[in-house]
């Protein structure tokens, strides 16, 4: 479904990638798991557009960004194909940081995520499914979401990016800031949306949990993949576990 | 004259209100400053004069023109001039005094710096509470608060307006969501200079036409969105109101006052500035990336 191929990113003179392959098929539920400032994120950012977004409006700066190797989503090529373009083609990125329209109310937040949608049955649906995964969300729904809790501001995230009917959706660091609870809550949420059959790429540093519910995991460390495979078989190595994983 | 005060400040403050919310729009969305976004209003007024004097035009039908060709002209504008350099915030703060400077001296050279003036749609005047209010004057501000109103309804309740709303607050998860930033980011445009071109066209009557005029209305314009906060609509839509207060009570109530009035926005202006430079309802911005 989604085939990433000898990807490198640079800001400037900092390679942020070094030549990287991956691969999420249908159905999947695959893991990027990593230390901080492993290029975990930029490797999300280069697939969805945003790091050829970044380098359209940095253009005649410094630090000029370079992107080489190839994106395939659905067959096609996307590595330069415009980030909103991307979105339409059902590749959906959940942010880092959350990031909700902080002035916002929570169901225009949603509404925002239905943008490309055009029928409204299917955005009535869509809301439904949302509404029945994250019943807070429907509790607030006039609620500004700059005044939610960082938990639900990740709810109304995920939310927001599955009202636009995703086919594969890239979350960022979801459990990232929450108190241990919402993280476990977080990522029962994750495995409901799997179970509706939507692939996922989950972008993660919370290794223990991930790996218990992920198919395959890339552990990602300083722009290189350096290791993939299930959960239980990565543990198995103690170098791994101990040097990158820090368990 | 307390009467007075507050008439006088009611028109202007929604005439500052509706420019205010278009600079607002147009810095929240493109992150443009747009020093020029006064002197589309001026180029507005001068195509009402121009429609009305020169090609026999009745005054509504010119004043939907000058607003068309100004919302035109603003797009080419951009696209030509603005949108290539929007990157670099300096340049475009040059580009558009430039553009305002350059706009200016355009309408020099055709109109000369004559004092013009349009006529007003209805002649005549009522008196409210002992005091005399033109009709115009009644029009003027009805007129500001029906497009104030139709802005928030199209913001607020459609497609574009959600997309313009959200560019605003997060221009990169915006574009995650599927929208096209940069024509998001074109549409704001000429929703702003259209609106540019609006006020101009219903203040026209109420105000000679000159190639100057752009100036006085850019410095209230500056000190409502800075005392609103910068990118809040909602907060230049107060602020305007307030300014406009203050301007006409140190007019009215300081002997020859009215040399005053650039100075009351300054003095706010500066001292928003020093005690809180968020302005009423700023937003803090978060760095993007």
């Amino acid at each position: 479904m989604l085939e990433i191929t000898n990807l490198t990113v640079c800001y400037g003179k900092a390679m942020i990638i070094n030549d990287i392959s991956l691969h999420v098929d249908e159905g999947e539920l695959v893991s990027l798991v990593g230390p901080n400032g492993a290029g975990k994120s930029t490797t999300l950012r280069a697939a969805t557009g945003l790091v050829a977004w970044e380098k359209s409006i940095h253009r005649g700066g410094d630090g000029d960004i370079t992107l080489q190797g190839t994106v395939e989503f659905m067959g096609k090529r996307i590595e330069k194909t415009p980030a909103h373009e991307i979105a339409k083609m059902g590749l959906i990125h959940c942010p880092e940081r959350r990031r909700p329209f902080k002035e916002m109310s929570v169901l225009e937040n949603l509404k925002a995520g239905a943008y490309l949608l055009t029928e409204k049955n299917e955005i009535d649906e869509n809301l439904r499914q949302v509404y029945q995964l994250f019943p807070r969300l429907k509790e607030r729904s006039h609620q500004i979401s700059g005044t939610l809790s960082g938990g639900e501001q990740q709810m109304l995230a995920v939310g927001r990016a599955m009202m636009s009917s995703p086919k594969l959706l890239c979350i960022d660091e979801p459990s990232t800031g929450l108190a241990p609870i919402m993280r476990t809550e977080v990522f029962r949420k994750i495995q409901e949306i799997r179970e509706l059959g939507i692939t996922v790429l989950l972008v993660e540093q919370e290794v223990s949990t991930v790996f218990t519910m992920a198919d395959r995991n890339y552990v990602l460390s300083s722009g290189k993949i350096i290791a993939e495979g299930k959960g239980e078989e990565l543990l198995k190595d103690e170098v791994l576990r101990k040097t990158y994983l820090g368990m | 004259m307390l009467i007075d005060i507050l008439i006088t400040s009611l028109i202007n403050g929604s005439t500052y209100a509706l420019l205010a919310i278009g600079f607002s729009l147009i810095f929240g969305v493109a992150r443009i400053v747009n020093i020029a976004h006064t002197a589309f209003y001026m180029v507005a007024a001068y195509c009402i004069y121009f429609t009305t004097y020169r090609l026999g035009f009745n005054p509504l039908s010119a004043m939907i023109t000058g607003i068309v060709f100004v919302s035109i002209l603003g797009l080419i504008v951009y696209k030509i001039f603005i949108a290539p350099i929007r990157e670099h915030e300096q340049a475009v703060l040059i580009g558009t005094i430039a553009l305002a400077i350059a706009l200016q001296e355009i309408m020099m050279l055709i109109f000369t710096g004559d004092y013009l003036s349009v006529p007003a749609l209805i002649k005549g005047y009522a008196t409210i509470l002992g005091v005399k209010v033109f009709y115009q004057q009644l029009i003027t501000f009805a007129s500001v608060l029906v497009v104030l109103g139709l802005m928030r309804l199209f913001l607020m309740h459609t497609k574009l307006g959600l997309a313009i709303r959200a560019t605003a607050q997060d221009r990169e998860v915006a574009n995650l969501m599927g929208m096209n930033e940069s024509r998001v980011a074109m549409m704001a445009v000429v929703i702003s200079v259209g609106l540019a071109g609006a006020t101009g066209a219903i203040i026209v009557p109420l105000t000679t036409v000159e190639p100057f005029m752009w100036s006085h209305p850019l410095i209230m314009m500056m000190a409502v969105v800075v005392l609103g906060g910068m990118g809040s609509i909602k907060g230049s839509f107060y602020a305007a109101f307030i300014l406009g207060f203050a301007e006409a009570m140190v007019v009215f109530l300081i002997p020859s006052g009215a040399f005053l009035k650039g100075a009351v926005a300054l003095s706010i202006m500066i001292l928003v500035l020093v005690v809180r430079p968020t302005g009423l309802f700023g937003v803090q911005f978060e760095e993007e990336g």
